[in-house]
């Protein structure tokens, strides 16, 4: 037969059970659909990873003190990071520069209104080490020796949801620390600060949500008493990273937490990827229902028209004629649902990712488009395809081996 | 009315081969012989022993000829047509179309052969009701890989010749019984077969339609000249045939000329 004859012979079948056709066609494209979906939004997701940390500077390494222990067994004492342990990192081999911070959290008041809030203090002048792309909102950075003034972080100045700044640039805030001292007793520490630059989201969440302060006025509030909470090393450049990474390991082994950007992201991509190869299993789980669905209708199709395969083989319908008019009903079946699953799943992806944008503190509004590779859909479609005529081959194979005479029989 | 005259180049290219294949030289293969029926028996194995369905059948149909094949029920009228049609082997015999032994092909050969040789008809018409009454006239022409054109033209004229061609673009569900089996009937003669085989041509249909039906083969016999075997219940259309063959007990028990 023409292969225009068997298409226009199996599209006369499909036609014929429309309600059928269209809810096998509907199985095909959700599944294709949810693949897509989940497929573009995992894909979103790790560029949207990516993208945070491309936002750090590459070459930089955060040192913190002492590694936590997740097995339950006893990690080292941590040291003090002070200035002769800052001093020495100085010395080390691809070592471009070395910036020491004081971290807290403090609640800080303005014109009326209050929020808690993380402080970050540090050289403001090395504010580019860590940030290379930091731009401001409103202002200008601060003097590395005016204790009076900060930087705020531009969800701080403008939180999500409120109609009117909680502090602009020039304003005074004021930011109440809490300790206790000595003896035991509940202490507060109070400072004053000018806003001197609203800073725009940088994808560091830590600076993001933090007021930055310099080192002298950090450790007055903060009562650190010049030990920092946290070193950032930067090595000379991006491949040096690791090199500094061991030299850093080697000399303080676990004494001190060192984490790069790039391990960081490692660790987030790697589940980011177990998450999306879960959820991909899930997509290809319904479209492989959808092609038992393909096979319970072409079944059932065959059972049917067993008296119409009967009287084209008695007409002179070879074994293969049967086969692949069935095949390419389970491929027409296939072709469209697939089809239809990827422009429906692209619009579904779109339309989620609309719905799910969230509101994080630090980083203003947060929307994930799905991403959505050519090659990655036309592998869903022929995955798609595929199985549509992989659960076809059985029912057109049964049809095809039918004895004229045993069909013809048939009521 | 030309499509219906027996065309001799109506052959297939396919056949050439399957002919010197197969072609036999007896007696029964002479050029005027259509059918030719020899020693054919048919035993089946059943829960409660063997049942011999034919046993030794043998005539021969000329080309041209109409022969009805009459016979109580369970007689083995309906498995002779079978084993003549090859949509079943006989347990042993032969049966040569136009000089071919057809069971001495392959499965795939006696469908190529069933397409270009055989024309059926089925007392049920065996129509595909979900397309139209052209792609179901033309479906033989389809099979056989018949250009579209030439189907869509032979198909035409047939069901011109039989006076139905304004239905061609109609659903045969939306047709009388007379009239679906006249779609039956031209879908029998696109391929321009050896023989017409027909089965209770006239069994699902009231006895005027019935006789319009019979009288349509017996034009074909008669005026085209085209080989026809018919199965039927009805001594009086059997009588109107060129020649009856009463089968009884799975043998002929009677071979007469009318």
């Amino acid at each position: 037969m023409h292969p225009t004859d068997i298409f226009s012979l199996s599209f006369d079948a499909l036609v014929d059970r429309k309600v059928r056709t269209v809810l096998t066609v509907l199985m095909v494209v959700l599944g294709s659909s949810l693949v897509v979906v989940l497929n573009g939004l995992s894909a979103g997701q790790a560029e949207f990873l990516a993208n945070q940390f491309s936002a750090l500077a590459a070459n930089v390494i955060y040192v913190g003190s002492g590694q936590h222990s997740y097995h339950g067994s006893s990690s080292p004492a941590s040291i003090i990071i002070n200035n002769a342990i800052v001093s020495k990192m100085r010395t080390l081999p691809y070592v471009e520069d070395v910036v020491p911070g004081y971290s807290g959290s403090a609640q800080i008041d303005s014109q009326g209104n209050t929020q808690r809030i993380s402080i970050t203090a540090m050289d403001p002048t090395k504010l580019a080490v860590i940030l290379p792309n930091l731009q401001f909102v409103d202002g200008s950075t601060i003097k590395p020796n005016d204790p009076g003034s900060a930087l705020v972080g531009d969800t701080i100045a403008n939180p999500p949801g409120a109609t009117t700044p909680f502090v602009v640039v020039g304003q005074t805030i004021k930011a109440t620390y809490s300790y206790t001292d000595a003896s035991g007793k509940q202490q507060q520490q109070v400072k004053n600060f000018i806003v001197s630059g609203v800073m725009q989201p940088s994808g560091n969440t830590r600076i993001d949500s933090s007021i930055v302060i310099n080192l002298d006025a950090g450790n007055q509030l903060l009562h650190k008493s010049t030990k920092y909470d946290q070193i950032v090393v930067a090595a000379i450049s991006p491949d040096y990273v690791d090199t500094v990474q061991q030299e850093l390991i080697d000399q303080y082994g676990k004494t001190l937490g060192v984490t790069t950007p790039k391990s960081i992201m490692a660790v987030t991509q790697k589940a980011a990827s177990g998450n999306a190869a879960f959820t991909l299993m899930v997509g290809i789980i319904a479209l492989v229902v959808g092609a038992v669905g393909i096979v319970t209708t072409l079944y059932n199709s065959v059972t049917e028209r067993i008296r119409e395969i009967g009287t084209m083989k008695a007409i002179g319908a070879q074994n293969g004629d049967i086969l692949q008019l069935f095949i390419v009903e389970a491929a027409l079946i296939g072709i469209i649902g697939a089809s239809l699953g990827i422009i429906i799943g692209m619009g579904a992806g779109y339309v989620l990712s609309i719905f799910t944008t969230t509101s994080v503190p630090g980083s203003g509004q947060i929307h994930i488009p799905p991403i959505y590779v050519p090659s990655d859909l036309l592998k869903v479609w022929l995955l798609s395809v595929t199985l549509s005529l992989a659960a076809g081959i059985y029912p057109a194979w049964k049809a095809s081996r039918l004895s004229p005479m045993v069909a013809l029989r048939r009521e | 009315m030309g499509v219906l005259n027996k065309d001799k180049s109506g052959l297939k290219g396919s056949f050439t081969t399957m002919v010197s294949e197969s072609r036999q030289t007896t007696d029964t293969n002479s050029n005027s012989t259509a059918l030719a029926v020899k020693n054919l028996s048919k035993i089946y194995d059943s829960v409660s022993g063997k049942v011999v369905a034919l046993d030794n059948i043998n005539f021969t149909v000329k080309k041209g000829e109409f022969v009805s094949i009459v016979g109580p029920s369970g007689s083995g009228k309906s498995t002779l047509l079978n084993m003549i049609g090859a949509l079943d082997r006989p347990t042993s015999g032969q049966v040569y179309i136009n000089g071919i032994d057809i069971f001495a092909l392959s499965d795939s050969k006696i469908a190529t052969m069933r397409n270009g040789l055989i024309g059926f008809i089925f007392q049920s018409f065996n129509l595909i009701n979900r397309t139209t009454v052209l792609k179901n006239v033309k479906l033989p022409g389809m099979i056989s890989g018949m250009p579209v054109s030439e189907a869509n033209n032979r198909a035409m004229k047939i069901l011109e010749a039989l006076g139905i061609a304004d239905k061609a673009t109609q659903k045969p569900v939306n047709l009388s019984g007379g009239q679906q089996q006249r779609v039956a009937i031209a879908r029998s003669l696109v391929n321009n077969p050896a023989i017409v085989l027909a089965d209770e041509p006239t069994g699902n249909l009231d006895s005027k339609t019935g006789d319009d039906v019979f009288d349509m083969l017996k034009t074909l016999s008669r005026k085209f000249k085209r080989t026809i075997i018919m199965v039927t219940h009805n001594p009086e259309l059997a009588e109107s045939t060129d020649r009856s063959i009463l089968i009884k007990d799975g043998k002929v028990e009677r071979d007469v000329a009318n």
